[in-house]
């Protein structure tokens, strides 16, 4: 594991500190910047992929420009350094009658929900923070902590379009923790670990022993799993606790500048452990389609990122299609379809070892 | 839903068939109240469907107006009809553009007008007032029968001192707004209106602004309202 | 199970919101979720439109009803040069009338483009909104093509129209409706026969037709609850009469007769139909006249008063124009449709859920700028 193995090489680096506490915090802090830097980059090319496919899609070009200056670069590749600098360099708004600390704290909360995640994604066979043996257990508890962030940022507002979409969210994401978690339970059984390269290891040789192609039930199960997760990151067609044309801007309706774009940090860094996750559990990790071929570590950094882009630009194409759903019929989908489906998933997987595993 | 649910709305769609809505309305929860309330257009549409021999019945009614003698002209056609029913209402003579009513039974004359079947003007096409100078307002309706396609137009003449005409907000629902807006611009009252207010102005506002004799306030709210346009012209 | 009651929330949605289609207020009453009163609140864009009309000649009000219907500046000319030269009884040219029904045709096509791509963005779908509105803006190009302006024209006048059709426009606009016809189907594939755009639209705010009529509720709107009822058909003004076309209306066949998809479908079948008027009128119109031969030297109708409609897109529009003789109107009172399809909505909106309140305000297509006036 990385903070480990980066803790012993230090030491042996400076023998004189070796196992002393500050080499732990260093140990600790390089991997936390490097972390940081993945949810950076990854939220500014996506921010950029986002606008450029939405515009593909309805017939636009999206950002473009010649040259610099005062031009978003080439393609408009700069663009998303300007949105940046826009919304540092913006006013801070805090409304008179909101709660203060909450209101601060709020999108901190989000945004470390979608962070901690990261520590347990297998970039590559060694391209790892943290592999713990409860690896995707801890994803899934971690993932859940952004809610709070939101609800807080619904409450502490003191607005009621906020309250509406806090409320919503709430709602919405504890509900679909549930068939997602469900979902998990079939890899679960299938590899008998909850460690991430556990799971990964389990589904090495190739695309006939991917999870998904497992069996018809762990089928059903990624989409069950895919659809749920996008609806717990908020995304289009799911986007009711932000519904705009409803509720203004839900939950961050208040919010402007750099706390506002904490919660599209944080929303793209959730998109990214989700897809990463699927790809784990689901569509092998980060070993290639073809046994034997592009299986070395470096291709196995690529094989990852490459299914997770796949499944995020998935995400975006659902959301510049389809309209959006209504809240109870969100919960109707929830309750009534995908968790029975999850739970007959379960059985039937269960069975499926039993006579043909 | 729950049998009990299912018989509820049963009944309340029949009674509402049969034109009573208060009960429906007064239904606390609002989900059943919207449940009752699609499932009695449902009701109503089905009845519709089945009872196609219906146009027949209205056609036959829309002869014997035809039959009704010579003048064509619907305004003295149906001023007539008026004033046999109820006497003594014209204000006016009768001519070719419109009927001249008096404010007094305009509400009986409105409903009966509606339920007629041979009128049967369910339509308030449009509603305004006219300020005719010397200190005299008129109210106009122009109704207009889907059914028969006719149309008529009514003007209701009141003195600016007594400006109170009898509302048909009851009658044509549009006639709420349409009052409303009339209220706001002429400052005729219509008495019986259920939510006698301003409808495009502010409630606070003074003077009815389409009278010809209205002259902007100073002020509103500390503002001043400028009367000159400065750089025009 | 007995039913639990919270406090009722009163809920302001506007002025500033981005789905009420311009600066509308509706005051809500909510419980959770479900709304359980509403009441909309006009006049945040009242200009004075008919205290200006008494104050300046007939020709002079034609700018002023572009300003009213903004998105069918077009059609508001065409339904007041009308009222106008019913009330002094002139005769326009015949070719004048074929550009008029063009233009009106093509207003009504986009202005319903508009309608129906918004309504996709108030559902939550934006890519529909930019299809229709790159097509929407190739018939603006027209009439840039033709007036010179893109939204508030100014373009039918009494007796005639400002600018004879420019040359190739007739071939323009024939590439237009052949381009455009398939998009028709584009649409539909892409939004309304979406399953989560029926889910949400389908059954919702059902209007029946005795409820629109006794609310005056006109034009598409009322077509969508069964009523065939179309003023270019049953009261043919201009020269209506002479094309082929049919009366849409909805049948409910996604779920109630007159609910939130019968009113949009109504809409994008319209569209349709007008393809079918353009392909007529621009094939019969006159080569050759004058289309400023008919102007009156002085506008100055005769004492007496008329209340005329025209069928926008929104709509019956009724002008109602007292005249005393001079060249100045004495009163001009504008129906207009979009007044009594808001009026209607606090009847249709009680009772449903927030999400389904915005798709009833949405298929009603309302355009505040003719509501305040």
């Amino acid at each position: 594991m990385t903070v480990d193995t980066l803790f012993s090489w230090l030491g042996g680096l400076i023998p004189a500190m070796e196992g002393s506490g500050i080499l732990l915090v260093i140990s600790i802090l390089v991997p936390c910047l490097a972390l940081f830097l993945v949810v950076a980059v990854n939220a500014i090319v996506m921010v950029y992929a986002e606008r450029k496919v939405a515009a593909f899609m309805q017939d636009r070009v999206g950002p473009m420009g010649q040259g610099v200056g005062l031009h978003a670069g080439k393609w408009g590749l700069l663009q998303t350094v300007a949105d940046a600098l826009k919304l540092l360099t913006k006013e801070d708004i805090i409304p008179e009658k909101a709660d203060r600390f909450l209101f601060i704290l709020a999108p901190f909360v989000i945004f470390i929900g979608a962070f901690v995640t990261i520590i347990a994604v297998p970039f590559g066979e060694t391209t790892i923070v943290a592999d713990f043996n409860i690896g995707i257990f801890y994803i899934l508890a971690m993932g859940s902590f952004g809610v709070i962030g939101i609800i807080l940022a619904g409450w502490s507002s003191n607005n009621k379009w906020s309250l509406y979409g806090g409320m919503r969210s709430a709602a919405q994401i504890v509900s679909y923790e549930i068939p997602a978690g469900l979902s998990i339970i079939v890899i679960i059984m299938l590899t008998g670990t909850l460690s991430m390269q556990g799971i990964i290891e389990y589904q090495a040789g190739g695309m006939g022993n991917w999870i998904i192609f497992a069996n018809p039930f762990t089928f059903i199960a990624f989409f069950v799993y895919f659809i749920s997760v996008v609806a717990e990151t908020n995304r289009t067609p799911f986007d009711i606790p932000e519904a705009e044309s409803e509720l203004v801007g839900g939950f961050h309706t208040e919010y402007s500048g750099m706390r506002w774009s904490f919660f599209f940090l944080s929303e793209y860094a959730n998109m990214l452990v989700v897809s990463a996750v699927a790809a784990t559990g689901f569509l092998g990790g980060w070993h290639s389609p073809i046994s034997g071929y592009f299986d070395s570590n470096g291709w196995g950094i690529f094989w990852m990122v490459s299914k997770i882009v796949f499944l995020i630009f998935i995400m975006m194409w659902f959301r510049w299609t389809f309209p959006r759903l209504r809240v109870d019929q969100l919960m109707n989908i929830c309750w009534k379809v995908f968790l029975p489906v999850s739970l007959i998933n379960i059985f039937g997987v269960g069975i499926w070892t039993l006579f043909f595993g | 839903m729950s049998a009990d649910q299912e018989k509820l709305i049963a009944e309340l769609v029949e009674k509402g068939l049969a034109g009573d809505m208060d009960e429906i309305n007064a239904i606390e929860d609002r989900v059943l109240r919207g449940k009752v309330k699609s499932a009695l257009a449902k009701a109503k549409r089905a009845a519709k469907t089945t009872t196609t021999a219906a146009p027949a019945e209205e056609k036959r009614v829309a002869e014997t107006i035809a039959d009704t003698p010579p003048s064509d002209n619907p305004n003295q056609k149906f001023g007539q009809i008026i004033e046999d029913t109820f006497q003594g209402s014209l204000d006016a003579e009768l001519n070719d553009t419109h009927i001249q009513l008096k404010p007094d039974n305009w509400f009986e004359i409105a409903k009966w007008l509606k339920s007629e079947p041979s009128l049967h003007f369910d339509s308030l096409q449009c509603h305004t007032g006219m300020d005719m100078g010397e200190n005299m307002l008129e109210a106009r309706y122009n109704l207009h029968s889907m059914t028969h396609d006719h149309k008529i137009e009514i003007r209701i003449a009141v003195s600016r001192e007594k400006a109170n005409i009898p509302s048909i907000e009851q009658i044509w629902r549009i006639g709420d707004w349409f009052e409303r807006e009339t209220y706001d611009m002429f400052g005729i009252f219509f008495d019986g209106h259920r939510d006698h207010r301003r409808m495009l102005l502010p409630e606070d506002w003074e003077g009815y602004p389409l009278r010809k004799d209205y002259e902007v306030q100073e002020t509103y709210h500390g503002i001043a309202i400028p009367k000159v346009k400065e750089g025009w012209e | 199970m007995g039913v639990i009651h919270g406090e009722e929330m009163v809920l302001n949605i506007g002025p500033q919101h981005p789905s009420t289609h311009g600066v509308l207020r509706l005051k809500v009453k909510t419980d959770g979720e479900i709304i359980s009163e509403i009441t909309p609140v006009i006049g945040y864009l009242h200009r004075c439109f008919e205290k200006h009309c008494e104050n300046m000649t007939y020709d002079q009000v034609i700018p002023y009803t572009d300003r009213c219907d903004y998105l069918a500046a077009m059609a508001n000319n065409f339904g007041y040069v009308v009222a106008v030269e019913e009330l002094m009884e002139l005769k326009v040219p015949e070719k004048v009338e074929y550009i008029r029904v063009i233009m009106a045709e093509f207003q009504r096509i986009a202005s319903h483009l508009l309608a129906l791509g918004v309504y996709g963005l108030d559902i939550g779908a934006f890519t529909p909104f930019l299809f229709m509105l790159r097509d929407r803006e190739r018939i603006l190009d027209m009439f840039e093509m033709t007036c010179g302006a893109r939204l508030l024209y100014n373009y039918m006048w009494v007796g005639g129209v400002s600018h004879d059709l420019p040359k190739g426009f007739v071939e323009t606009a024939f590439q237009f409706l052949d381009y455009f016809e398939p998009q028709i189907d584009e649409y539909n594939k892409l939004l309304t026969y979406n399953k989560i755009f029926v889910e949400r639209t389908a059954d919702i705010g059902v209007l029946p037709a005795d409820v629109a009529i006794s609310y005056g509720v006109s034009g598409p709107n009322l077509r969508a609850s069964g009523v065939k009822w179309d003023l270019r058909r049953n009261a043919p003004y201009s020269i209506y009469d002479k094309f082929e076309f049919d009366v849409c209306i909805g049948d409910g066949s996604k779920g109630t007769l007159g609910d939130c998809w019968d009113r949009y479908y109504v809409r994008m079948l319209e569209v349709k139909e007008s393809v079918k008027i353009l392909r007529q009128a621009l094939a019969q119109i006159p080569k050759d006249g004058d289309v400023h031969q008919a102007l009156p030297k002085k506008i100055r109708p005769p004492k007496g008063s008329i209340y005329s409609r025209t069928e926008t897109p929104r709509g019956d529009l009724g002008f109602y124009i007292e005249s005393d003789g001079s060249p100045i109107p004495n009163r001009v009172k504008m129906r207009s449709p979009a007044f009594t399809a808001l009026a209607v909505l606090g009847e249709l909106a009680g009772g449903w859920m927030m999400s389904d309140v915005i798709s009833i305000l949405g298929s009603l297509d309302i355009v505040l700028g003719e509501i305040d006036r």
